[in-house]
Formats: structure tokens, sequence, C-alpha cells
């Protein structure tokens, strides 16, 4: 596999960030990378949240680059029965500490992209109502990581 | 611990004016039931309906499945620290009203899935097609969070349970089945040269809608822990989960688990059936590390030599298993695990989202891609309108001719992971 | 219904030619006439299918002449316009086997005439052509004929007759990688019962769920002496010289390509593409060196940190390309790679 820069395939998005924020706070070693509307408006005064307008697949994949860069995926990228392909959301938990490549980290993230193509892709077809609870399901299987990180 | 499970077998459900047992026939208050259901106020109103074998109705979405229990000896009651107060349950005797069960539906989120067909070829694939069912749509009070509704639903499903069990109290039950197993000293002495196995099972514990409770506890808060094989006979363990029909666990299955009761089958004869040890599947990685972790050292402190392992939902608990898998193993304790799969509508996927060569022993419930048509039924109970919304349906979903192109997926029950049914793959 | 027209394929052994001194006899076809195990076959076919004619090919003849013998071996099949092509079975015998896939594979592909086999699953034809045609699982002499034509002839009606094939403990044939569901005779805790007894016990069982196969490779000692070592790069990832000459497919990939780069310091838009189609291609046509460093490795090369960059590469697409062919490709241009001296290889993927 060849290991791209983050930036390679995508544009640049706006990080939300708020360091400083969250240096106040004491040191939360978690970032959460998320595609998540909700998600960001609950945590961004709090935590720090990555957030991207992009697809399920395309978090994991963004997910996968930061692994490769050395960060340790603290959650599971396929959390929720909800199936890929169906709700457009997903947020994930990834150490903001950098270290060795995990290689554990590694093949859950591919596992879990390979997994995203064996359902059919119909994110698009719900009606607007819909996807607000899709947001609300991302945030609290979300939300149940975060109060098992937080107990640290 | 010693379980006297009394079955009284129901042939009929009927709507009454008063609610009763006879010959076994459940007459239903509409009533009375609809006053159980509606003591919380977070329910605005119910509807209830009956949906028998062989009928040409289609129930969804499907929330619950329950089967009606009482207790009629021994500490505790059903579903201790959810509707009867915290005792430990599993010994004395237990009654159950066989042939039914009371079906919860309603729409929790937009998304909400499980289909039950009473006819068709739906039915081969969803065991709730072979019971009696009294189904009861809840609609909840407006501008209800989908938590509290999911709740509200949840309770009402097992009150309305709770109160048909109770009219089998004072009946004599057409046949008893006795459950009892052993501590660990009498086992040593009773069975010397039988192994000893134990059933590790896992528990569904994300989040909302992906939650189960033990004795009222939020299963993603638990550490791994021991349990007598016949608590869950009594409620112990109920379900919270509305999320992957197919292949969730419903309250009816924790009920009758089907591999607590094959493990009792066999118990005393080829091995020692020594306990059942509950886990979970949180998302948290660390957590999962210490639930399996856990599950491998309760196994290694009970000289085990072998356990079946089951697991519930897709994709993150996949990691849960092979994570018990793996470690079990390497503690000498032989595995079996049961799954199901994802294999894709044309079946060439990879099946699951985690592998390991120490899980050389699977028993699967088949590929939940699977493409079937439902032909268009008589009545729906509930309302279709989310069906095109449910997992495994897509944009086709309703063809031209009312029937329906879905995957497994949204047949509640279909591929259960703790081997409720006969479906399996190649 | 009308009877289903078969025509089989068998080798010289089973004609009753002959045995190895025999097996370069050209393929021969016997319009009418059925020959050997084709006696079984039409005995268990009944009313549903009749064997029309039957094909008659030496192992060695085949193999050594491949080519021209499935060319001629297609050109017998479609004059007979069957409804469903036979090969075998051919049991354990590894020569016959690959030559009972290769047909039955090219009948279905070429012809668009349904086809199966049979071998034991030991085989090695089993294992290149199981995702491609039926096989019937068979024992590994033809002393389980009769158990071998009694699975071998209903699957031939129901695949002639394009019914549903069911799964492949149901039909008997050798798993193909298609997961396929069925009703078992008993519920899963029951089995998984069963299973937890037999393993407990020592005993064979078998799993429902065999895990995936991961073949993995330890890597090689490290480098000692970059700077004197010379370096090949090796993708599969798809780069090709602009216009792709070999044809290599852009998923599924039957063949690797071999190209020569003496000379070339940096790949660019003009000169190089990738076929692979299982990722965007746009950065890899913008600069295919983002895959295949070639300009990176001309660097080094310069500054002394390697030794030299190999005047080869090798490229295929790794995108849904069976593992099978991948080893044969890797085999055959490892070998080239020994011969000209390579030290360490770059393998880059995508």
């Amino acid at each position: 596999m060849i290991v791209f820069k983050s930036s390679f395939f995508y544009d640049k998005h706006t990080e939300v960030t708020v360091r400083e924020k969250r240096k106040q706070m004491g040191s939360r070693d978690y970032m959460v990378i998320t595609n998540n509307p909700l998600v960001l408006d609950r945590l961004k005064e709090t935590h720090h949240i990555v957030y991207r307008d992009i697809s399920y697949e395309e978090i994991l994949r963004e997910v996968r680059d930061r692994i490769h860069e050395g960060h340790t995926l603290l959650s599971h990228p396929l959390s929720g029965s909800v199936k890929p392909n169906e709700t457009p959301y997903k947020s994930i938990m990834l150490s903001e500490r950098k270290g060795e490549i995990d290689e554990g980290s590694v093949q859950l993230i591919e596992n879990a992209i390979q997994a995203c193509r064996k359902f059919i892709f119909k994110s698009d077809l719900y009606e607007e109502s819909v996807y607000d609870d899709f947001q609300l399901i991302d945030w609290s299987l979300l939300e149940s990581g975060m109060a098992s990180a937080d107990v640290w | 611990m010693r379980l006297e499970m009394g079955h009284i077998y129901i042939k009929d459900i009927q709507f009454a004016a008063e609610s009763k047992i006879e010959d076994g026939i459940l007459y239903v208050s509409e009533e009375a039931v609809r006053a159980v259901a509606l003591e919380d106020e977070k329910i605005k109103s119910v509807s209830f309906d009956i949906a028998k074998p062989g009928e040409s109705v289609r129930i969804t979405p499907v929330k619950d499945v329950i089967e009606p229990r009482v207790k009629v000896e021994g500490r505790g009651g059903i579903f201790p620290g959810v509707i009867a107060k915290v005792d430990t349950v599993g010994e004395g005797k237990t009654y159950a009203l066989k042939g039914m069960a009371v079906v919860t539906a309603g729409k929790i989120v937009g998304f909400q899935e499980g289909i039950i067909d009473m006819t068709g070829p739906g039915a081969d694939y969803t065991p709730f097609s072979k019971t009696l069912n009294l189904v009861m749509v809840c609609e909840p009070v407006d501008d209800i969070k989908p938590h509290d509704y999911e709740k509200a639903v949840r309770f009402a499903g097992f009150r309305v349970a709770v109160y048909l069990g109770e009219l089998a109290r004072e009946l004599t039950p057409d046949e008893t089945k006795v459950y009892e197993t052993c501590t660990i000293k009498e086992g040593m002495e009773k069975y010397p040269n039988l192994p000893r196995v134990a059933y590790v099972q896992m528990l569904q514990s994300q989040g909302l809608l992906h939650d189960t409770y033990v004795y009222g506890v939020d299963a993603k808060k638990i550490v791994p822990t021991i349990m007598s094989p016949t608590e869950v006979m009594d409620g112990a363990i109920v379900s919270g989960n509305c999320v992957s029909a197919c292949d969730k666990n419903p309250t009816y299955v924790h009920l009758n688990n089907p591999v607590v009761h094959d493990m009792f089958e066999q118990h005393g004869k080829t091995f020692n059936f020594v306990c059942h040890i509950i886990t979970n599947e949180n998302v948290y990685l660390a957590d999962k590390q210490r639930s399996s972790d856990w599950t491998a050292k309760l196994c290694k402190m009970l000289d085990l030599d072998g356990v079946i392992v089951s697991q519930e939902g897709f994709g993150n608990p996949d990691t849960d298993l092979i994570m018990n898998c793996k470690k079990i193993e390497a503690e000498g304790v032989k595995t079996v695990i049961i799954t199901d799969e994802y294999a894709g509508r044309d079946g060439k996927s990879q099946s699951l989202a985690d592998s390991d060569p120490a899980a050389d022993a699977v028993v699967t419930g088949g590929n939940a891609n699977q493409v079937i048509i439902l032909p268009k039924l008589d009545k729906v109970i509930g309302t279709l309108d989310y069906v095109t919304k449910i997992a495994g349906a897509s944009e086709e979903t309703l063809r031209e001719d009312g029937s329906l192109e879905v995957e497994l997926q949204v047949l509640t029950g279909a591929t259960n992971e703790t081997g409720f049914n006969k479906l399996s793959a190649r | 219904m009308a009877k289903l027209r078969v025509v089989h394929y068998i080798n010289q052994f089973f004609a009753q030619i002959g045995g190895e001194e025999k097996a370069d006899y050209p393929a021969e076809l016997r319009v009418g006439e059925i020959v050997g195990p084709g006696q079984a076959l039409t005995q268990q076919f009944g009313e549903d299918a009749e064997i029309v004619a039957t094909i008659v090919c030496g192992d060695s003849y085949f193999n050594e002449n491949l080519d021209k013998a499935k060319a001629d071996i297609l050109a017998m099949v479609k004059e007979q316009a069957p409804d469903v092509f036979v090969a075998g079975p051919a049991f354990n015998a590894g020569r016959y086997g690959v030559a009972c896939g290769t047909i039955a594979a090219a009948v279905q592909e070429e012809l668009g005439i349904p086809a199966v086999t049979g071998m034991y699953i030991e085989n090695p034809g089993a294992d290149m052509f199981k995702t491609k045609v039926y096989i019937v699982s068979t024992k590994n002499s033809a002393a389980g004929m009769r158990d071998a034509v009694k699975k071998l002839a209903p699957l031939t009606v129901k695949i002639g007759r394009g019914e549903a094939i069911g799964a492949s403990s149901e039909e008997g044939y050798i798993p193909n990688g298609v997961r396929v569901n069925f009703f078992e005779k008993e519920r899963g805790s029951q089995r998984a019962v069963k299973m937890l007894i037999k393993k407990l016990a020592d005993k064979p069982f078998e799993t429902e769920f065999p895990m995936p196969d991961f073949d993995r490779v330890d890597p090689n000692p490290a480098v000692k002496d970059l700077a004197h070592a010379k370096i090949a790069l090796v993708t599969s990832g798809g780069i090709v010289p602009k216009g792709n000459p070999d044809h290599i497919e852009s998923s599924s990939a039957s063949h690797y390509g071999e190209y020569d780069i003496a000379g070339v310091m940096d790949l660019t838009e003009e000169t190089y593409e990738t076929a692979h189609g299982g990722y965007d291609p746009v950065y890899a046509n913008e600069d295919s060196d983002r895959v295949l460093p070639v300009d990176v490795l001309r660097d080094m090369e310069k500054e002394g940190k390697i030794g030299e960059l190999h005047h080869l590469f090798y490229t295929t697409t790794g995108n849904g390309t069976a593992v099978a062919s991948s080893k044969a490709f890797a085999a055959e241009f490892s070998q080239k790679l020994k011969a000209d001296g390579v030290d360490a290889v770059i393998l880059t993927s995508t």
C-alpha cells in the first residue's frame, strides 16, 4: 500500500480545532473524525473535532490515512448496526498522540473499508427527517465510546 | 440451580370482554391490555391486532418480540430489574405461554426496520411467522425523543407480556421441563469425566437502539460475568435493540435462548454445562480488549474445556467475536462460534469484518444480503411507509405489483446468531 | 421437457485408448457415441439429458498444444451446439483435471454454453478453476465413479436448464467462494453443540464458514548494502506505458506487463498511465511516479543511495485479480528478476 498524505486526495476542508479550549479542559487524548453535523455542533466547543463534508467511506479513508501517520484507532470504525451506505454518517475516535503505526488499527480500518462495498448505496434516498435520526444514532454510538474514554 | 419450566400451549388468541386462558385459547380484553400499555404517559395511543400463522399479514416495523411468562414459585419475578424488582431469578417454577408472542411495533426512527410475514416466502425465514402474535403498535406523544420512545415501547411490551403471563398463574402446564445446573464443586464431583463447557453470549451494547439490559443494567457498563443458564428463562436479559432486524436478539430469543436449551440437552450426558458467561460489544476498542480478556480469564478460572460463543449484530461485533475466540482458544479452551454473514447480494464478498485462523469451527446463520421477493400481502399491521427505509431495502424495494424486493436483513430474526434458525450458507 | 443435449469430454485413459503412452492422442469428436464414464452418466441422466457426442483428447496433447487443442475442441463443441458441457470427472489425475477445468471454463466463457466438471479437491485443476466452473467434488480415484456421477449428473441437468444452483454442500460441488443460503435440518445452536462435541473429542468436524486463507509471508532480511544494490520496481497499481499496449485488464487481470525504463527519468502524463479500475485514476494518470516511483529512485541512483534501478519493471492490476493468478505472475517474473541479478524489489500497491 502506498501511503499518501491525507491532503493528497482531498481538498482542504476547514479543520475545526479548538485546541486552546481543549488545553484549558485538560488533555483529552482523542480526536473525533466525523461527517456528522450534529457531532460537530455538540462537541466543537469542547473537543478536537475534524469535520469533513464527505461520505461514510471517505471518512474511513480519512481515518486510514491518519492511522498511517501514527494515530491509533480508539473506536470501532463499523460501530452501529446501521449499515454503511445506509446511514451517511460516521464518527470515529482516534488517538491525539502519534506513535508507531498500529497494526491492529490498520487491519480494522482496512476491513471496514472493504465491508462498505457489500452494501447497496442508498444513503441519499431518505426523507429529510430521517437524516436527523441517522445523525442522532451516530452521535449516540460516539457518545458511548466517549463515555468509556472519558473514564480515564 | 433448578428451574421447572411449565409450558402452556396457546392454540388461538381472541379478543374478548375478559382476559383469560381457557382450553388453550388466550382471550384478550383489549381494554385491559390498552390500559396496561398506556400506563406510560409517553405513549399516546396503542392499537392491538392479532396475526396468525398462514394469514396474509405483514407486521412492520417490528421492535421487539416477547413470550409471556409468569413466575409461580421461587425468588423474583419475570424481567427482574425491569418489571419485577431486583432479585436473582432462575430457580423455582416458571410458566410460559408457548406458541405465541407479543410483538411490539412502532416507528421509533425513520429507518426503523423489522418485517414479520405470516405467510409466503418471508415466513420461511422469520421464526415469528410460526407464533400466534398479539401485535401492539404504539404511538408516542408528540415531539418525543427517539430514546424516550424506544424505552416507552420496550417497557410497554414487557408490561403487556407480564400481564398475559399472569393469566396462567393458576393453570396446570401441558408439559414441564426441568433445567438444573450444579455449583462448580458439585459439577466436578458429579461429572468427573465429562468435559466442562460454557456458553459465552455476546450482548449488543453500542448505544441508542443498540442496547441490551441485564437485570436492568445497561450491558455496555458490565464487565463479563457468569450466570446460571436458567436465569435468562425468567427474563434476566432483555432487548433494547432495534437495529439490524435479522441478527438482533429479540427478548423472545433471550427467554428461549437456543444455545442454552440445546446445551442443557447434553448436560450430564456428553458434557457438563457449567455456566452462562455474558459479555458485551462496545464501540470503544479498549472496552473490547477488557471484555475479551475477561471472558478468556473466566473460561480459564472455570477450568473449561470448551465454549460456544454467540454474536449479535453486524460489523463492530465481528471484532469482539474474533477477539473472544482467539483469546479463549489461546487459553486452551476449544471454541465454536455462531455468526451470520454479509457476503453481498452476489455472495462473493468477504462475509465478516474480522477473521482469524483460530476460528476454525463456525456455525453460520446465512448471508443477510440475500435478496428475497416478498409478495404483496392482504393486510399490513403497522405501516409500510418506512419499509423502503429499512436496512437492506433499496429504491426498487416497492415494485409495481406491490411486492417488495429486499435483503434478508429486513426480516426479524432471519439470520439470528444464537442459532435460532435452520438457515445456513456454504 | 425435451432431453438436454450434452457433449462429454474425456481423456485417452477413460476412452480406453491407453495410458500414459497414448497421452499424445489428439482431440477427436465422436458424434452419437457414449464412451466410458458417459455410460454411467447416461444412466443417471435418465429422461433428463442425453450425451450427443463425446470428445476424446490425450492429456499430454491437450496440455502441450494448449491453444490448438482448445480451439479444436471449442469448434467441435460449437458444432454440436449442446445445452450443457460435461468434462471428466478427472478424480486425482492432475493433467486431466487441468484439461477438464480449462476446457469447461473455455466452453462456458467463449461459447456461452454452461459447463461442469468433477475432480478430487486436491487435484491442481480444482484450485485453478473452482471459481470459474462448478466442479463436483469426487473421491481421489476412479473407484469413486458411481459416487461422482450421482452428483455430477443432477448438477449437469440443473446447470443445463439454467435452474438456481444451491449451496455447495447441497449440490456436492467444491466451494467456489460464492456464499449460498440454504436450510439445514437442524437449527444453528444444535449444529454448534454437535460441532463442539466433536471438537472436544478431537474428532473431525466441518466448519460452515472457513476463515479466509491469508497467505502471510515473512519479510526478507533487510538489504545490507543498499548503495550497491540493484533495485527493481513492481506494482499491482496498473502503471503501464500510455495506451496500455498489452491490454492489461482494469480488473481481474489475466496477465502482467514487463516494460523497459532504461533512460526514463520521470513518468509523465504523456508517457505513462494506470490501467487499474479500482481507484480514482486522476492522480496516477497525472503523474505515474505516484504509484511507481521511478523519479525518486533515479534521484537515489544519482545520490548513490542505491546501486542502480533495474531497467525493467513488472506491473499488473491487483483489482479483483485472483490470488492464484497473482501468485503465478509473481512466480514467473521473480525468476526473471533473479536471473537479472536484482537484489531487492519495491512492490507498490494502491
